[in-house]
């Protein structure tokens, strides 16, 4: 049974009426008069044993009335269910949103969230649709039933269901699910006339999501997702009850290349409702050993710590963190970064050890880092052999024909030029590189210096000096400069130019091939002494940089591109080992995707490279979303105002739920005024004196 | 008490009375005594004992006692209170009480005594002093016939007023329920014992008081205070007597202390029985005289 308006039932309070009264009634009526009262106590009300029966039923008539007096208000029915109505009832659509990401794997929430699918499937009725999408960092469309059948339907939504057995790895996107799912509702609309005639509308649209709406769940797709009216969205929350959780991740060094020994840092972050602030670090070895170390992390807290320079030394593989309450995420896997050889070849006469050439402050420019060997190799412009490979290739002389060929080559095959223009020379090789015939170069005869003007700080080589502390270039002096004539139109971008007008630093055929007019050798200009040089160089070399330094930790669900541990060389297929013995391996062209944490091997032809795959730290963040969050959001929580054909139909959907409520509150009614007909006859009886009062 | 007349009342129960005092052979209390003082000037030299002086060199004077008759005042209590009773367990204790009273007063005119009336409830209402005329006993009953209309009763107060007004040593006698604290009390009694009055007690209470025997519960009213009590008698009656016996029993202790007879009467008894058990009682000189020696023996 229910009520329409349950708060009526408050009025049951007004029973202490009744009885406060009859209380009140048992008091003696006859006074008597007695020369003091200093010898008497006040006793408890005596009790008139005679009267009682009548007023017993006087109390549980008057009682009773008003019992039923407040039922009557709160309007008590039962909703009756007609086999035969049943067929007529509203068609409801559900759509199921179950939480399979990592942060499920604690304790019972799986089991508890299936749980949860299956009360909505005892929710169905007959003709219903439902819609069963299971999300992590992706969503996964596992059933879809578009007429509820009973059992076979429940039966076909249950294989699906059985085949998830366990959740994933991968991070919660649930913000992309809810307008996903958002979408498919509205965009599956069917017209008026679309409908079959013996075909209900549907009635409802409702999104039930099953999670447990932790806080790394990101919800940013939400923002600005406008939602159709009709649909209503429920979330429930499952784990409620969160004992806090500690996770790890790694600190991403800012910039892997400048930092000369790059120790790995680790954040260690414990939940505000950690259940201690003492957990224990440890690291597994290849050799299976195992190190540790306390680590004091108050809860609500996080602490970075740094890889012990004994831990370091012994091929860590996996770290890990004890003490919390959720285990899923305590497991870190490692693997080391290598160092890589960056190869940068000058091309020209200069002698190494000449401080007033342009190689000696090349080569001093790059620094040996943990993750990085520079090695500079110097070539002669007039050398007949070969050109080497090299990430980088900075002219400082004219170039014979066969060398020009070959980096003229190189330059279409992606290698990065950096061109110091410093005689007039060299007018032919950068009219071949540029494809134009008739490149002149003039020396610019001045007797002051010139300064750089109209930086083009947005490209992006030049990007890194875009902060308003660093783009000052007028301590930066040029004696000598050249100009360069019968340059193409087009393909040509102009990053800086003197202040007399020419340009000063050129970028051509896409960005690689870059040209000075003015070098930084002392002779030319103070460039090599200034602050600007070395993160300009740096920032030629950025591209090359990025691919060597390429992090080999991904977390799962990411994109792993394969070829790039082999220099973006696919080299006839990969193929990838997953963790674990006996897996079996993947062949894979470039795309990886790390289906679980663990660390995986990439192996092409010749070469093999470790990568580590862990958990999304932000599934480490197990409190709860605050509901607030999801209104400010727009998130439909109550139905939201519909337009007013809609609400007709609400109208007639109502009132045909109102056909099939059974009230009972007239019988109610009519009972309350027997009720009081007999309190009446009663109390007039009880009032007439049963003897005769004696009168003293 | 079916003759209405407080007179006729009084004569009646005297008359009954009298026939059966010649078969007491303890009667009187209209004596006399005489006691030594040092004479102090200003005193009457008539008085001054000659042969003592002449013995002793010394000057006493000897006082005697009034040889007068007996000076008698009555103080009776017109509170609320006294108004209990008047129904079919007994008559009203102030009915009863002024009628001992009335009866009292008309034996010792008799006797050719003087007597006096007070009436109080909280304070003094009416002082007549003790007279030996002729119209004395009328304006006496004429004043107890009057009704008692007072209200609470503060026995001590009253009693201090009056020591101030009763002037010449006599006899006090008392009537009133003392239903009330006994705190000040004593002080108050010791006022006329230690003047050397010959203070005695009438304690009148209705049995229903004594026994408090009510049967259905009530709401009890006080007719003093007018406060009411909602009680199931049966449950109150002992914690009642208990109260009640301790505070006779206190009143008892006290009476005694200061040499005070007292008589706990109820209005069911016959008024001759308890004038002759007043009568019969010893004066309560021996106490008075002992208290004063013992007063001179100290100083």
């Amino acid at each position: 049974m229910s009520f329409l308006t349950p708060l009526y039932l408050l009025g049951a309070l007004g029973l202490a009426i009744p009885i406060i009264l009859h209380l009140l009634h048992d008091r003696p009526k006859n006074k008597q008069e007695f020369g003091s009262l200093m010898f008497l106590d006040k006793t408890k009300p005596p009790v008139d044993r005679k009267r009682r029966p009548t007023h017993l039923l006087l109390l549980l008539l008057r009682c009773l009335a008003l019992l039923l007096l407040a039922f009557v208000f709160a309007r008590p029915f039962v909703t009756v269910d007609d086999p035969a109505d049943a067929a007529l009832r509203d068609r409801q659509w559900i759509t199921v949103l179950l939480d399979r990401s990592a942060s499920m794997q604690r304790a019972d929430l799986w089991a508890q969230a299936k749980a949860g699918v299956q009360t909505t499937l005892g929710q169905l009725g007959p003709g219903d649709r439902f819609t069963l999408i299971a999300y992590d960092d992706s969503t996964e469309l596992l059933a879809e039933v578009q007429s509820w059948l009973g059992s076979s339907s429940g039966a076909e939504v249950n294989a699906q269901l059985e085949r998830l057995a366990k959740p994933g790895f991968g991070g919660s996107n649930l913000g992309q699910a809810l307008v996903l799912a958002g979408e498919s509702i509205e965009g599956d609309e069917p017209g008026a006339d679309e409908l079959e005639t013996d075909e209900q509308p549907l009635a409802r649209r409702e999104i039930i999501v099953i999670s447990d709406l932790q806080k790394g769940s990101r919800l940013g797709d939400m923002q600005g997702y406008e939602w159709p009216t009709g649909i209503k969205v429920r979330l429930e929350q499952i784990g409620e009850d969160d004992q806090g959780n500690a996770g790890i991740e790694q600190v991403a060094s800012r910039s892997p290349w400048a930092a000369a020994e790059a120790v790995p840092s680790f954040r260690i972050s414990n939940s505000v409702s950690g259940i201690g602030d003492e957990l224990e670090f440890l690291a597994h070895t290849t050799a299976g050993e195992t190190l540790s170390q306390k680590v004091h992390v108050p809860p609500g807290r996080s602490r970075v710590v740094e890889l012990p320079g004994e831990w370091a030394d012994k091929s860590v593989e996996r770290l890990a963190i004890r003490g919390d309450a959720a285990e899923f995420d305590n497991q870190f896997h490692f693997a080391q970064n290598r160092q890589q050889t960056v190869r940068i070849v000058y091309i020209g006469e200069d002698k190494p050890n000449d401080a007033e050439g342009s190689l000696f402050y090349l080569a001093s420019a790059f620094q040996q880092s943990s993750t990085l060997d520079f090695q500079v190799e110097a070539v002669s412009g007039k050398s007949s052999g070969p050109l080497p490979e090299a990430d980088l290739f900075v002219i400082g002389d004219a170039v014979d024909d066969s060398l020009a060929q070959a980096l003229g080559q190189a330059i279409e095959g992606g290698a990065t030029v950096l061109m110091v223009v410093q005689s007039s020379g060299q007018a032919a090789n950068l009219g071949q590189w540029l494809g134009a015939d008739g490149v002149v170069i003039r020396d610019i005869a001045s007797s002051d210096y010139a300064l750089l003007q109209s930086l083009k700080l947005d490209h992006p080589v030049l990007a890194v000096f875009r902060d308003a502390r660093f783009s000052d270039f007028t301590n930066l002096h040029f004696w000598k400069h050249r100009e360069l004539q019968n340059l193409p139109d087009e393909g040509i971008d102009v990053l800086a130019r003197f202040d007399s007008g020419p340009p000063a630093w050129l970028a051509a055929r896409r960005g690689r091939l870059l040209v000075m007019t003015s070098g930084w050798k002392p002779g030319d200009s103070q460039l090599a002494l200034s602050t600007k040089f070395i993160p300009l160089l740096y920032s030629i070399l950025q591209p090359v940089l990025e691919g060597k330094t390429q992090s080999r930790q991904f977390v799962v669900g990411s994109e792993v591109d394969v070829t790039r541990f082999n220099n973006d060389q696919a080299g006839g297929g990969v193929t990838v080992m997953p963790p674990g013995d006996g897996a079996a391996a993947i062949s894979v062209d470039t795309i990886f995707t790390p289906p679980a944490p663990g660390l995986y091997t990439a192996k092409g032809a010749g070469w093999s490279e470790t990568f580590a795959v862990n958990l999304k730290a932000a599934e480490s963040r197990t409190e709860p979303i605050v509901m607030d969050q999801f209104k400010k959001l727009g998130l439909p929580m109550t139905d939201l105002v519909a337009s007013p054909g809609e609400i007709a139909a609400a109208a007639a959907a109502a009132e045909k739920t109102e056909a099939h409520r059974r009230e009972y509150w007239q019988w109610a009614l009519a009972a309350v005024l027997l009720f009081v007909t007999l309190e009446t006859v009663l109390a007039a009886r009880g009032s007439r004196p049963a003897e005769p009062v004696m009168i003293t | 008490m079916e003759i209405s007349s407080l007179s006729l009342r009084a004569r009646a129960v005297v008359e009954g009375f009298m026939s059966g005092l010649h078969r007491s052979p303890r009667t009187g209390f209209s004596t006399e005594f005489t006691e030594y003082r040092q004479y102090s000037p200003g005193d009457d030299v008539r008085f001054l004992d000659w042969k003592v002086m002449a013995r002793t060199d010394r000057e006493f004077i000897k006082k005697f006692e009034d040889e007068t008759n007996l000076r008698c005042t009555f103080m009776v209590d017109f509170s609320k209170s006294m108004e209990f009773g008047g129904d079919d367990a007994g008559v009203k204790k102030s009915d009863y009480g002024r009628t001992f009273a009335a009866s009292l007063s008309w034996f010792l005119t008799q006797q050719r005594d003087a007597v006096g009336l007070a009436t109080f409830d909280r304070d003094v209402r009416e002082f007549i002093p003790p007279r030996y005329r002729q119209d004395q006993l009328k304006t006496i009953l004429g004043r107890l016939e009057t009704q008692p209309a007072g209200n609470a009763t503060d026995l001590c107060q009253a009693l201090e007023k009056l020591a101030s007004l009763v002037g010449k040593r006599g006899m006090i006698v008392l009537v009133s329920d003392f239903l009330s604290p006994l705190d000040e009390m004593e002080r108050c009694l010791s006022l006329f014992t230690a003047a050397g009055h010959d203070v005695r007690a009438v304690q009148v209470l209705h049995p229903r008081e004594v026994d408090f025997d009510f049967e259905d519960a009530a709401i009890f009213e006080d007719m003093e205070s007018g406060r009411n009590l909602i009680l199931d008698p049966g449950m109150a009656r002992e914690a009642y007597q208990q109260k009640y016996n301790a505070h006779n029993a206190a009143l008892d202790a006290m009476f005694s202390a200061q040499g005070i007879p007292g008589f706990r009467v109820t209005t069911t008894e016959p008024l001759e029985r308890v004038l002759q058990r007043f009568l019969e009682e010893r004066p309560a000189r021996a106490v008075v005289r002992q208290r004063r020696s013992n007063a001179r023996n100290a100083a």
